[in-house]
């Protein structure tokens, strides 16, 4: 059963439905990764699990529990990192995490102690005297997801923990994080990059426009596009219309068009040598044909038909 | 109450970290207690004035000089001859006065003023010098009596004479109309009352703007923080931060300015404690209503300053036209102010300030509940 139940969750801001009937779950020891460009819902979703913002529809179950009937319980389980760094940089590392342990409920002498476990967690002990704003960005977003775990919770949510870091700092935080994984913890991540929610998710949810669009795990995703590769043709498309070939659909499912590419994925179970001799054999000067494992960028493309990336 | 502490003790941890804080709770507001408190001094307290007068000792002999002493402790204020030019008023003892009065003869101090100088001050003047003289002249009378030899009174035997108490004494007070507080008595309690508000409004609103931009009362909001605590948080730290300005102002002002603060010690501190919760709401709340911190900073900047000259912290109410009288009773500062001079300057009672502090606490909680209901994140 789901640590997390969000079902039907709906938010709109004047004419705006930021989040349109999002429901899903995440379970202990699970990262669920919630994927989407800038401006999908994520952040409102996250916004309205943590109790920021009230749903106008729909439900969040924490623990069994609906959030609307006991808020301070609901979210004495939880810890949310906030996109933003939300920390004071006049502070030190370690009066930061003391202070946002206290405010999880944590007694003085108990957030101290957390405070020293989480600092050589984050492998920041040596600077846990320094004033935050002496920090590099990956140590501050480092200490910004360490504040929200002091009080050990069972349930974290994660808005972009890695955004505007190097890729460095950013593998740091991943490996953390799939530490937390493993200590059972549901967590719940929003991103917009792709690489993260293959890499660490067990389970992604796709959103965009408030609308969850699919989700599963990686495997089942792909299975969405038929298979677990796509063939990549590229010719001068610019007047050509799959449509105009013979049977073409029955053989295969666009995922993109463009003029100089047409990314397709085979409809049944056939060898991959029969599909290139039918799309080498297409009325068209085909100058190249490739083949690749379908990624979350194209689960997203064949869904919206735009580039995740775009 | 233990996350309202939590958060009080962080806030006052942050504004003490931020050390030009230190500049506009201690250095500014010390300046202009100095500054206004040496631009309105008084040459006494209010209800003893001491109006200055210059003084020619002419009189080479002992009379002249113990006459001197006569003087300062009727009440005058003596100044040097240097002051020639410019002084308004003058005593003149003549040169034979120890001679002829030894001799029994009479001897005339001359009073001089020019024209156009303060009628009243003269007139107060006038009342000292002669009764001075009454002192000088029963001095010698009981002197000579000593002796029988009125010719051979030494200085010594005047002056064992002078300190011996008087057997009849007159006190007078105030009746009617309140003295005017003026010096270190004005300036003090006005420049702390104006300080205070300023400050905690700026501190107040500036950090409720900078977090909500940064997103961290969101982040105070997702944990089990209610909104009323985290209201009252920002205010308790916000008043710890207000306790340390008025500890440091209070021990200043009683013992570098002599700033009698007399038995009323614990009043005057309460109703200071009242205004810093005023303030800190008033803070609170503007840093609730506005977005950008540089509009925050400036209308607490603006409100503080108004307040505080409306309320009487600039210049004497008791001065001021009655219509700005009766404005500043619409205002925190002046009921703060009204409650400190009746302490500090008049010497009343805890009694005397209950109708202020009622007042102040009146401004508190409406500042409190408003603070509270636009308060967001």
């Amino acid at each position: 059963m789901g640590l997390l139940r969000v079902e039907g969750l709906f938010k709109a801001f004047a004419a705006i439905r930021a989040v349109d009937s999002v429901s899903f779950e995440v379970r202990p020891g699970e990262i669920y990764g919630l994927l989407g460009p800038n401006g999908a819902g994520k952040t409102t979703t996250i916004s309205m699990i943590s109790g920021l913002l009230e749903p106008d529809a729909g439900e969040v179950i924490v623990d069994g529990t609906p959030f609307g009937s006991d808020p301070q319980k609901a979210k004495r389980i939880m810890g949310v990192v906030p996109q933003e760094l939300a920390i004071y940089e006049e502070l030190t590392g370690r009066e930061n995490l003391e202070f946002w342990g206290r405010m999880a409920g944590l007694s003085s002498g108990d957030a101290k102690a957390r405070a020293s476990e989480v600092l050589a967690a984050l492998t920041l002990t040596e600077r846990a005297k320094d004033a935050v704003k002496t920090y590099s960005g990956g140590m501050k977003r480092r200490i910004n997801l360490g504040c929200a775990l002091l009080h050990r919770p069972k349930l974290l949510l994660l808005d972009e923990p890695t955004v505007g870091i190097d890729p460095q700092a950013r593998l740091n935080i991943l490996e953390f994080i799939r530490g937390l994984r493993a200590t059972g913890t549901a967590i719940l991540y929003t991103t917009h990059y792709l690489e993260e929610a293959e890499s660490l998710c067990r389970r992604v949810g796709i959103i965009d426009h408030g609308k969850l669009l699919a989700e599963g795990t990686l495997k089942e995703l792909q299975e969405r596009l038929g298979g677990d590769r796509l063939f990549v043709l590229e010719a001068d498309l610019k007047d050509i219309s799959p449509d105009s070939w013979a049977g073409f659909h029955q053989r295969f499912r666009v995922i993109q068009k463009t003029e100089r590419q047409l990314v397709v994925s085979a409809i049944g179970s056939r060898d991959p040598s029969d599909c290139l001799k039918d799309l080498l054999g297409l009325p068209v000067q085909v100058e190249n044909v490739t083949l690749k494992r379908p990624s979350l960028n194209d689960v997203f493309l064949q869904l919206t038909g735009r580039d995740l990336r775009e | 109450m233990k996350r309202i502490r939590a958060i009080g003790h962080n806030d006052l941890r942050l504004f003490l970290k931020n050390k030009s804080a230190y500049i506009w709770l201690f250095a500014v507001p010390l300046a202009f207690v100095y500054f206004m408190g040496f631009a309105n001094r008084g040459p006494g307290d209010p209800y003893n004035r001491r109006p200055p007068v210059l003084v020619e000792n002419h009189d080479p002999g002992f009379l002249g000089r113990i006459f001197l002493d006569e003087l300062d402790t009727q009440g005058m204020w003596l100044l040097h001859p240097t002051n020639h030019e410019t002084t308004a008023r003058t005593i003149r003892i003549p040169t034979n006065f120890t001679s002829r009065v030894l001799g029994g003869e009479q001897s005339k101090v001359g009073f001089f003023q020019r024209d156009g100088s303060a009628e009243a001050d003269a007139a107060l003047i006038e009342v000292r010098l002669v009764r001075a003289l009454i002192a000088m002249n029963s001095h010698l009378l009981e002197a000579a009596t000593q002796t029988n030899a009125p010719a051979t009174i030494t200085e010594a035997q005047l002056r064992a004479v002078r300190l011996k108490p008087d057997p009849v004494s007159l006190q007078a007070t105030f009746a009617g109309r309140k003295p005017v507080p003026s010096g270190f008595n004005f300036s003090l309690p006005g420049n702390l009352v104006m300080y205070l508000m300023m400050n905690l409004m700026i501190f107040g609103g500036a950090s409720v703007a900078a977090e909500r931009r940064n997103g961290v009362i969101r982040r105070l909001l997702v944990h089990p923080v209610t909104k009323f605590e985290l209201i009252l948080g920002k205010i308790y730290g916000l008043m710890l931060l207000g306790a340390v300005q008025i500890l440091f102002f209070l021990a200043v002002g009683k013992f570098a300015l002599g700033v009698n603060l007399g038995a009323n010690l614990p009043a005057v501190t309460l109703t200071l404690l009242v205004l810093g919760w005023v303030g800190s709401s008033l803070g609170v709340l503007i840093g609730s209503l506005f977005a950008a911190e540089d509009r925050v900073t400036g209308t607490c900047v603006l409100t503080s300053l108004l307040m505080g000259a409306l309320g009487g912290c600039w210049w004497p109410l008791e001065i001021a036209p009655p219509a700005f009288q009766t404005m500043a009773l619409c205002l925190p500062t002046g009921w703060a102010l009204k409650a400190l001079h009746q302490l500090i300057s008049f010497g009343s009672g805890f009694g005397a300030v209950l109708v202020p502090l009622a007042v102040l606490l009146g401004f508190g909680t409406a500042a409190n509940l408003l603070a509270a209901r636009y308060f967001r994140s």
